[in-house]
């Protein structure tokens, strides 16, 4: 059996294998990339000194986790991919027990400076023809104790049913929202087909308020399927040969959200499909932020990632191993600890750290070879190596880097950072999320360009060193160094997610709960008006929307027309109803605007330049004899609808400037381009009233001599043209 | 009494108009019994003693005094008439016996023939403390044919009980539209389509007083259900609104108002109580109290086995003609009927009350109605014969359905036809196949599915 294996891996350890069959695919020895860059910025400045897949996490660097994480699930051959300070990693990689002969995981490294993004990784693995068949692609920033193998066999079982559909099985590992290892920004919402566990739709949610899936997706023909939203990506996917083909195709992806979207969007056109994979009780993050570095780091210490706990000492380096006691608490060896001084619970403490007296520390890493002087009190924080903090200092969730100095009375608040060699105090107290490093934040715009090179930049910022801007005493304390990091200063050009904090999005317990309860709630409304009622309001809205930006835009009548007309089709009403409609929004307009208790006279007042200005509408729409008469009568329901807010008196009032401005207009029209006749206005006062109301008000006297005035008007006119 | 029981039985059977042009559609023949009896049935086997019946007059009419579809049911019906051309909903109707209601109800409609365990759908409204309690299908074969292009998109949480989202394909053109707020709450929907709604529904009698205050809603499913599934997370349920209501259960007819749509129970602040002392929590994950703090509560239940059928179109009313047998426990051929010793049945036939059977016939997968005559050497295989038919010699009725009353001529062939009430078959020999000789023929057959 042995002996077979070694063959199989032979003859697939022939060059240029790239389309090996897939039947031989299970006997290959799995392969994994592991890209130890994160290309982007987010961990600046920090990473201006050290990578981040170099940063350590509970002592021990992160792209060890990942290592071992590969190791353990059967990883055979690893090519990690280094780009931004890639001899610090291949120093450290070609220190640790990865590159030793006895490891089951062969490692090579690949570094280039021209790589930047994960598909310019991915198209230089399949430029390089490195993979043979399915591959693990991880980032060297996951800390994970995930089991892929069912993930690998279920991947390789849909391949093998359906040939090379299945391009992608992400790893997700469920975790309810607003679980601490949940990184806000790095929410997502699936939706997945409940059956075939195929990823139907993926999205971030960030900032969303409402989630829109397209109609398509559930048109696979399968009838069940799950919007998820309890999913934690744990950046681990495993990818078959085709992805790094993909890549390579499609120049324009980037990352992998690219990639993603890219397949899912052209799912029906490529064929392509990606599956998810589920685990219940691994444990999978990817350190993409402070936040995630300080709920990684507590998951850890409460041994959540279990094997891989602080004092398996798993990378396997002389003098590291600890002793683990209860609470949580681990003391690495040499660890001195002064009289009264108390580890409460989660903290872990490096080889030759001493600890003055009468300190309080809960929930800390330390890291080795650190000093820390009396009345110290550390909640949270993370101490790198090399670090000197002085007595009576306060930290609270904030990391230190390597050969920092906290001197005296120096309190560091909630979400401060300290760069490598950076010195703080004595007396001062850092406001909640400042960055102190020794880089000059104007650098950054110089040293852009070296952002792809690798640690000549360490040399180049010696000499800015010489250059000596002057540190700041208010903002480091008097014998401080360092200067005040501000984020914002990176370019615009730059991905958004670059511009935002080291720290993450600040985790609010329910963010949106507030901001919702004052959001209109549309569909909710409790009447819900009947359909037919409904075109005719919808086309009401929508006339009174068109008029009303026809006013603030002053867009031309006949444009008005158009745009009303066009209503009319959309939703299917009659000429008269348009009509209605119309002359309803003009008389309602000025209650729209001023509210409803305004009086008869400003009503007016408002109303004639109105119907000034939309005159040309309603001479399209009133044209024919019976339009008048249908237009009178929607003058007239819509003042008797108005009785609660008028008296008849004053109502007839408005109807008769109405009337007479209309009379004005005609006569000043020279009754070609007449709305309304006279005729018709006395023909629609002789019709026979309906109801009381209307009747009451034909009696009214003020209209009656409107009428009657109207009538001789008429006789002399007719006289006239005799 | 714990629930009133509501059969609505005044649909028309729109959908089905060339069987229900002559019988009301609750009056239906489904293996020879009317078809509001399957619910009457179903209310009966769970216990019921009273159902209110909301019908037509015309159907009151035909049940107390026509033989042929006498209800064999001892519960005691409450029968309230309402107007047949009235266009009311079935919101309506619950409004317009709003004094009868006295407590918490099932509301069932008169085309649901079911084998449920009722008791699911109604444990599910009492140990939530449920505002409604649905039930649900897996969709039949058959009825997908009839509605494809417009789905029902349902969404159900983790548990598969409680209705989180509801809507119509039609009413998605920008796509599924989730509130984010809902998935933080219930960060695992399910969305199924291909669900049979049956129509069953537990309602809180505060439901029945909303719908007494608001009349614009007029249909249970079409507009209450989603309305409630929707209100299920809206402000109005959680936070402090509760604290102001509690203040108010003793006034509670005044505090509810058009908004106000909070629905309190009997022995509220007693199960306010109980919930706050208790550890039980229905979601885990977050910290939050159970339900949220949602007072409103939709939940539904699903039948993954088992018959459901809404008798709503032909197609329907055909494969619930062919399941009816295992409704009935009465034996196949009612023994009024007069058989001759020389013919052969199916097992899974039924022959009505006073029927004539003559020799040489052959009866397979079908019901022949009461009062039916069936005469020498006459083929029926697949097919339904309502009450009073007359089927002279020879015939071969294949796949068809007969309204009552009908004659068939000697010697007809009849293929996957339709023939309407009192409809005259000439004895030609004519073959007819695949039409309907009927009053109304524009509607499309589905027969060929049968």
């Amino acid at each position: 059996m042995a002996a077979k294996v070694a063959k199989q891996s032979r003859s697939a350890g022939v060059p240029g294998r790239k389309g090996a069959p897939e039947q031989e695919g299970e006997e290959l020895p799995l392969q994994a990339v592991l890209v130890a860059d994160s290309f982007n910025r987010r961990f600046f400045p920090v990473t201006k000194d050290q990578p981040r897949a170099l940063l350590p996490l509970g002592n021990v660097a992160m792209i060890d986790y990942t290592l071992e994480f590969l190791t353990s699930t059967g990883v055979q051959e690893t090519f990690v991919f280094c780009c931004w300070m890639a001899s610090k990693i291949k120093d450290h990689l070609l220190k640790s027990k990865w590159c030793r002969p006895t490891s089951p995981n062969t490692v090579h490294i690949i570094t280039s400076d021209l790589y930047r993004s994960l598909g310019d990784v991915l198209r230089d693995v399949d430029a390089k023809s490195l993979l043979r068949s399915d591959f693990v692609l991880v980032y060297g920033d996951v800390v994970s104790n995930i089991d892929v193998s069912q993930a690998l066999q279920e991947h390789r079982h849909r391949r093998k049913m359906e040939k090379n559909i299945s391009v992608m099985t992400m790893i997700f590992k469920e975790s309810s929202p607003g679980h601490r290892s949940r990184c806000e920004e790095d929410d997502i919402i699936v939706a997945t087909d409940s059956r075939s566990q195929q990823i139907l739709h993926y999205q971030k949610t960030q900032g969303l308020k409402k989630l829109q899936f397209p109609m398509n997706i559930f048109h696979s023909g399968s009838n069940e399927f799950e919007i998820r939203h309890d999913l934690l990506d744990c950046h681990i996917s495993i990818c078959s040969p085709q992805v790094a083909e993909l890549f390579t195709d499609n120049f324009d992806y980037q990352t992998r959200n690219d990639f993603v979207r890219g397949i899912l969007v052209n799912e029906e056109i490529l064929g392509n499909q990606i599956h998810m994979h589920v685990t219940k009780d691994g444990y999978g993050a990817r350190v993409s932020n402070l936040l995630m570095y300080d709920a990684v780091s507590s998951d850890l210490v409460r041994r959540w990632v279990y094997p891989l706990t602080p004092e398996a000492n798993f990378t396997d380096q002389e003098g590291r191993g600890c002793t683990y006691s209860r609470h949580n608490v681990y003391r690495g060896p040499g660890v001195t600890l002064g009289h009264g001084s108390q580890m409460e619970e989660n903290v872990l403490i490096g080889s030759g750290t001493s600890i003055g007296a009468n300190c309080c520390i809960s929930n800390s890493v330390i890291g080795n070879n650190c000093t820390i002087g009396d009345k110290v009190i550390l909640d949270h924080a993370y101490i790198w190596n090399d670090v000197h903090i002085s007595s009576n200092v306060t930290i609270s969730q904030t990391v230190v880097c390597d050969r920092a100095e906290v001197k005296e009375g120096v309190t560091l608040n909630k979400q401060c950072v300290l760069a490598f060699n950076v010195v703080i105090g004595p007396n001062v107290s850092l406001p909640g999320g400042t960055v102190i490093s020794m880089h000059h934040p104007e650098e950054e715009e110089e040293d852009d360009d070296e952002f792809l090179s690798d640690d000549a930049e360490v040399g180049q910022t010696k000499d800015k060193k010489g250059k000596q801007k002057m540190f700041n005493p208010a903002e480091v304390g008097a014998e401080g160094k360092g200067y005040v990091w501000k984020a914002s200063s990176l370019d615009d050009t730059e991905d958004e997610e670059l511009t935002q904090c080291l720290w993450g999005l600040v985790l609010n317990p329910d963010p949106e709960s507030d901001s919702e309860d004052s959001e209109p709630e549309g569909p909710d409304d409790p009447v819900i008006p009947s359909p037919e009622m409904d075109d005719v309001k919808v086309v009401q809205m929508e006339v009174l929307g068109t008029l009303q930006r026809g006013l603030e835009e002053n867009i031309s009548c006949d444009n008005l027309v158009l745009e009303i007309n066009s209503l009319k089709y959309a939703y299917n009403v009659t000429l008269k109803e348009v009509m209605q409609i119309l002359t309803r929004v003009v008389l309602e307009y000025p209650f729209q605007q001023q509210g409803s208790l305004i009086t008869a006279s400003q009503y007016v007042a408002l109303l004639v330049p109105l119907l000034k200005i939309w005159s040309p509408v309603f001479k399209n729409y009133v044209k024919r004899a019976q339009d008048q008469l249908d237009c009178l009568s929607a003058f007239e329901e819509h003042f008797l609808e108005q009785e609660n807010h008028w008296a008849a008196m004053v109502k007839v009032k408005a109807l008769t400037m109405v009337f007479f401005f209309l009379l004005h207009q005609v006569l000043k029209e020279m009754y070609d381009l007449e709305i309304l006749e006279e005729e018709m206005i006395l023909r629609w006062f002789s019709l026979e009233p309906s109801t009381n109301q209307s009747r009451k008000l034909r009696k009214n006297q003020g209209l009656q001599k409107l009428i009657q005035w109207f009538e001789e008007a008429e006789e002399s006119s007719e006289e006239d043209e005799e | 009494m714990e629930l009133q029981a509501v059969l609505m039985a005044a649909g028309g059977g729109s959908r089905m108009t060339d069987l229900t042009y002559n019988t009301p559609k609750p009056m239906l023949p489904v293996g020879n019994k009317p078809l509001m009896w399957y619910p009457l049935n179903l209310l009966e086997r769970v216990g019921f003693e009273e159902v209110i019946v909301i019908t037509t007059r015309e159907v009151h009419k035909m049940m107390s005094t026509d033989p042929k579809t006498k209800l064999d049911i001892k519960m005691k019906l409450d029968v309230v008439c309402i107007q047949e051309d009235g266009d009311m909903g079935t919101a309506d109707a619950l409004r317009h016996i709003h004094q009868k209601v006295k407590t918490d109800i099932l509301v069932v409609s008169c085309d649901l023939i079911t084998d449920v365990a009722l008791h699911e759908v109604v444990d599910l409204f009492r140990a939530h403390n449920a505002t409604v309690a649905m039930l649900m299908s897996k969709a039949h074969e058959f009825t997908e044919t009839v509605n494809v292009p417009q789905r029902d998109f349902v969404g159900v949480d983790q548990s598969g009980k409680r209705l989180l989202f509801m809507a119509n394909e039609a009413d998605l053109e920008d796509g599924l539209i989730v509130r984010r707020s809902i998935i933080r709450k219930h960060p695992r929907m399910h969305i199924k389509t291909g669900l049979v709604d049956a129509h069953l529904y537990c309602l809180k009698k505060a439901v029945v007083d909303f719908l007494a205050e608001n009349k614009s809603i007029s249909s249970i499913r079409g507009e209450l259900v989603p309305f409630l599934v929707r209100k299920q997370f809206s402000k109005m349920t959680s936070g402090q609104k509760r604290m102001d209501d509690t203040e108010t259960v003793d006034q509670k007819n005044d505090g509810l108002t058009n908004d106000d749509l909070f629905f309190p129970s009997r022995d509220e602040a007693l199960l306010q109580l109980a919930q706050e002392r208790s550890c039980w929590n229905d979601h885990r994950g977050d910290m939050s109290e159970a339900y949220h703090g949602g007072k409103l509560r939709c939940y539904v239940h699903i039948m993954d086995q088992g018959l459901c059928y809404r008798v709503n179109t032909l197609s329907a009313y055909i494969e619930a003609n062919r399941m009816a047998p295992k409704f009935i426990e009465e034996p196949a051929v009612h023994p009024s009927a007069v058989i001759s010793e020389r013919f052969q049945m199916g097992s899974d036939s039924m022959i009505g009350a006073g029927c004539h059977v003559a020799d040489k016939t052959s009866i397979k997968r079908s019901t022949i109605g009461i009062s039916t005559t069936v005469k020498e050497k006459v083929k029926v295989t697949n097919s339904i014969i309502m009450h009073g038919v007359t089927i002279e010699e020879g015939c071969n009725i294949q796949g068809s359905v007969i309204c009552s009353n009908a004659v068939i001529g000697r010697g007809a062939d009849l293929k996957y036809c339709l023939v309407g009430n009192g409809q005259r078959i000439e004895p030609e020999g004519d073959t007819y196949s695949n039409t309907k000789k009927s009053i109304l023929l524009e509607v499309s057959v589905t027969f060929g599915l049968v």
